[in-house]
C-alpha cells in the first residue's frame, strides 16, 4: 500500500497555484525530475486547460472562485518510494474568505485534517509594504482630526497570513505548547522571478514578512522556505511566448532551495517531504 | 444598542460573541434580542471558530488561559494619555519583527483584528499621514477589552501576555471614588493586572491644566500603588518629545514612590525625540512587560515524612 501524501496546498487568488500544479504534472510526465509518475494518475481535468496554454507560451485563466478539484498522482522518487500525491487546485478567494468570513466550510475542515504536508505559497511581490510612524516618522503631528467613525481598514498581510495558519492549526487540531514537527510546513516564494534577489528565500522572508517569519519559526520545528519560478518568465494570456511554444513548458521554471541552489526540477520541495517523511 | 440574551455574552460592548459568531446577525442568540432585524441564513454546513480575531472580553479568556495563566498588563492612565498608543506602538514593531529579540520570537495572537485596529490610524495610508488612534470608547463593561500576544521562551514553553485597553474615564471615576459604580472594569484591572504600567501625560503636565493634571494623577497613582499590591509597577512618561518642569517629574516621582522605593520608570513617544531612537524606548518598555514572572506557589513547609506535597497535610 503506498504511502499517501496529501498536500495542502494553501494561496490565495493569483499566488500561481493552479501554473505549479500544471507545471509540476508536467515534470512527472515527462519523468525528468526527482519525482516521477508511476502509472497513469486518475484524473487530469484540474489541468488540462492549464497545460494546453503552457505548451503554446500563453498563461492560463484564474481558476473560478468555488472550484475545488483534486487529482490523485501516484508517484515514486529515485529511492523507489511510492505515493499518492492529491494534489488539490482550486479559487484562491476561498483562502481569503476562510480568513475574512471565519466560516469554515465542512469541506475544508476534512482537507485540513486529512493532509499530511502543508504548502504555503506566499507571492511576496503582491504584498503591500505599508509605512508606519517607525520607518517614516512624522515630523509634526497633526491635531487628530475629530473624525469619531471609525475608519476602514484592512488587515496587514502578515496578519491575514499568521490568521490564517492559526485557523488551520486550530482545524487540524493541534496545539502550540510545543513546536510542531508535524505537519510538516513548507513555504514557497512563488514567482521568484519578479522579485530579482540574490538572498536566501528564509532571509528575505524574514525580512518581508517578519512577524510572519517570527510565527513559523516559533512554532514549527523545521520550516522550508523555498523560492519558486514555476514559469521562470512572466507570461501573457493572449500572446504565445514564442520559445516556450517550441522548447514546451517543462524546460522552463526553477526553485530557489533553502541553501540558496537554484534547480531547474520544481518537482523538489515535495520529493524532500517524501524524504524526510516517513 | 441591545444586549445580547447569552449570560456569558458580551458582543454588544465590542468584544467576541461568546459562541465564535464575528456577524453578530448569524448568532442565533443574538438574533432572538433583535427580532425583526433582516437576518442572514445561517448555514449549518459550516464551522465557527472560537475566538474572533477582536478585543476579547471577561469570558473569551478561558480560551487563552486553559492551561497557563497569562500575565495581564494594565495600563493605567487618565483620558487622551496615549495607552492604546502604546499598545499600537508595540503591534507596529511586532510587524517589524523588532519587538523581541529572537530569543522570544512572537508565537501567536487571538487578537490579530484587534491589533490591527489600534495599530492601523499609526500606519501611512495614500493620501492620510498617520493620527493617533480613536478614543477608546467606555461602556459600562466590567472588564475591558483584551489584547493577546503569546511568545516563545527559551525553553520552548509559551508565554502568553494579555493588555488591557481600558477607557481613561474608568480610571478617572475610580481615582476619585475606588467603588465608583461605572468603575468596574478600572477595579478589575485593578485586581488581576500582574503587570501595571502607570501612565504620565506629559503633555497634559506641561500643558495650561498642569496643576489638574498634576492633582489627577497623583490621586490616580495613589489608587494605583495600593492596588498594585507588590506586583509589578512601572511609571511610563507619554509623550516624551514635551518637556516637563523638573519640579513637576519630582511631584509626579514622588507620588509613585511613596510606597514602594523601587519603580522602574519608562519615557516614550511615537515623535523622534531627535537623538534617540523612537522605536529602542517602546522595545525596552516591552522587554520589561515580557520578563514578567508570574510568582510562582509557596507550599508551605511541614514536618511530615512524605515528599509527595498531596499528602503534606494528611498526617499529624
Amino acid at each position: 500500500m503506498a504511502a499517501q501524501h496529501t498536500i495542502l496546498l494553501v494561496g490565495e487568488s493569483n499566488v500561481g497555484k493552479t501554473h505549479y500544479g500544471a507545471q509540476f504534472l508536467k515534470r512527472l510526465m515527462v519523468k525528468g525530475g526527482a519525482l516521477k509518475m508511476s502509472g497513469a494518475p486518475t484524473n487530469l481535468e484540474a489541468f488540462t486547460t492549464a497545460l494546453s496554454c503552457l505548451s503554446e507560451g500563453k498563461s492560463t485563466d484564474h481558476t473560478p472562485a468555488n472550484i475545488y478539484v483534486e487529482s490523485v498522482w501516484p508517484i515514486s522518487d529515485e529511492a523507489g518510494r511510492y505515493a499518492e500525491l492529491v494534489w488539490p487546485d482550486y479559487g484562491g478567494e476561498q483562502v481569503r474568505n476562510l480568513v475574512t468570513q471565519r466560516r469554515i466550510p465542512a469541506a475544508w475542515h476534512e482537507r485540513v485534517l486529512e493532509a499530511t504536508d502543508w504548502v504555503l505559497l506566499i507571492r511576496l511581490h503582491s504584498l503591500r509594504s505599508e509605512d508606519d510612524l517607525f520607518s517614516r516618522p512624522l515630523q509634526s503631528f497633526a491635531a487628530a482630526a475629530l473624525e469619531e467613525e471609525a475608519p476602514a481598514y484592512e488587515p496587514s498581510d502578515q496578519a491575514r497570513t499568521v490568521e490564517l495558519l492559526q485557523m488551520l492549526l486550530y482545524l487540524a487540531h493541534f496545539h502550540l505548547d510545543r513546536p510542531l514537527q508535524k505537519p510538516r510546513l513548507t513555504i514557497l516564494l512563488s514567482c521568484w522571478d519578479e522579485l530579482e534577489t540574490t538572498e536566501l528565500p528564509a532571509d528575505l522572508l524574514a525580512s518581508r514578512l517578519p512577524m510572519l517569519w517570527s510565527f513559523v519559526r516559533s512554532n514549527w520545528t523545521s520550516p522550508t522556505v523555498i523560492g519558486l519560478s514555476a514559469l521562470e518568465r512572466a507570461l501573457s494570456k493572449t500572446d504565445a511566448d514564442q520559445e516556450y511554444a517550441i522548447r514546451g513548458p517543462e524546460e522552463f521554471g526553477y526553485v530557489v532551495l533553502p541553501d540558496g541552489v537554484k534547480d531547474s526540477d520544481i518537482t523538489l520541495p515535495i520529493q524532500r517531504l517524501m524524504a524526510d517523511g516517513t | 444598542m441591545d444586549r445580547c440574551s447569552h449570560p456569558n455574552c458580551f458582543a454588544d460592548d465590542n468584544t467576541t460573541c461568546t459562541l465564535g459568531h464575528i456577524r453578530l446577525d448569524m448568532c442565533p442568540e443574538w438574533r432572538c434580542v433583535s427580532k425583526g432585524a433582516v437576518t442572514a441564513t445561517s448555514d449549518s454546513d459550516q464551522m465557527s471558530l472560537p475566538w474572533s480575531g477582536l478585543a476579547m472580553g471577561e469570558s473569551d479568556l478561558n480560551f487563552i488561559s486553559g492551561k497557563v495563566k497569562p500575565i495581564t498588563v494594565g495600563i493605567i492612565g487618565p483620558e487622551n494619555a496615549g495607552k492604546t498608543t502604546i499598545l499600537g506602538a508595540f503591534y507596529l514593531l511586532l510587524g517589524r519583527g523588532t519587538l523581541t529579540t529572537d530569543a522570544n520570537p512572537f508565537s501567536n495572537s487571538y487578537t490579530l483584528a484587534g491589533w490591527e485596529a489600534v495599530a492601523t490610524c499609526l500606519r501611512w495610508k495614500p493620501g492620510q499621514p498617520p493620527r493617533f488612534p480613536p478614543h477608546t470608547p467606555s461602556g459600562a463593561a466590567r472588564a475591558p477589552g483584551m489584547l493577546h500576544l503569546g511568545f516563545r521562551c527559551e525553553d520552548g514553553s509559551l508565554r502568553d501576555l494579555l493588555f488591557a485597553d481600558a477607557p481613561g474615564e474608568w480610571f478617572q471615576k475610580w481615582a476619585i471614588n475606588e467603588q465608583a459604580a461605572d468603575a468596574e472594569g478600572a477595579r478589575w484591572i485593578a485586581r488581576h493586572a500582574d503587570v501595571t504600567l502607570l501612565i504620565a501625560d506629559r503633555q497634559a503636565l506641561a500643558g495650561p491644566k498642569m496643576g489638574a493634571a498634576r492633582n489627577d494623577f497623583q490621586l490616580l497613582a495613589q489608587r494605583a500603588v495600593a492596588g498594585a499590591r507588590g506586583r509589578r509597577l512601572a511609571l511610563v512618561w507619554t509623550k516624551g518629545d514635551v518637556e516637563v518642569a523638573p519640579a513637576m517629574k519630582a511631584q509626579i516621582r514622588k507620588a509613585v514612590a511613596s510606597v514602594s522605593s523601587s519603580v522602574p520608570e519608562f519615557t516614550v513617544s511615537v515623535s523622534p525625540l531627535g537623538q534617540g531612537d523612537a522605536a529602542e524606548d517602546f522595545r525596552k518598555l516591552f522587554g520589561w512587560i515580557l520578563c514578567t514572572k508570574r510568582a510562582g506557589v509557596d507550599l508551605p513547609t511541614t514536618e511530615a515524612s512524605g515528599h509527595d506535597p498531596l499528602f503534606r497535610f494528611g498526617r499529624r
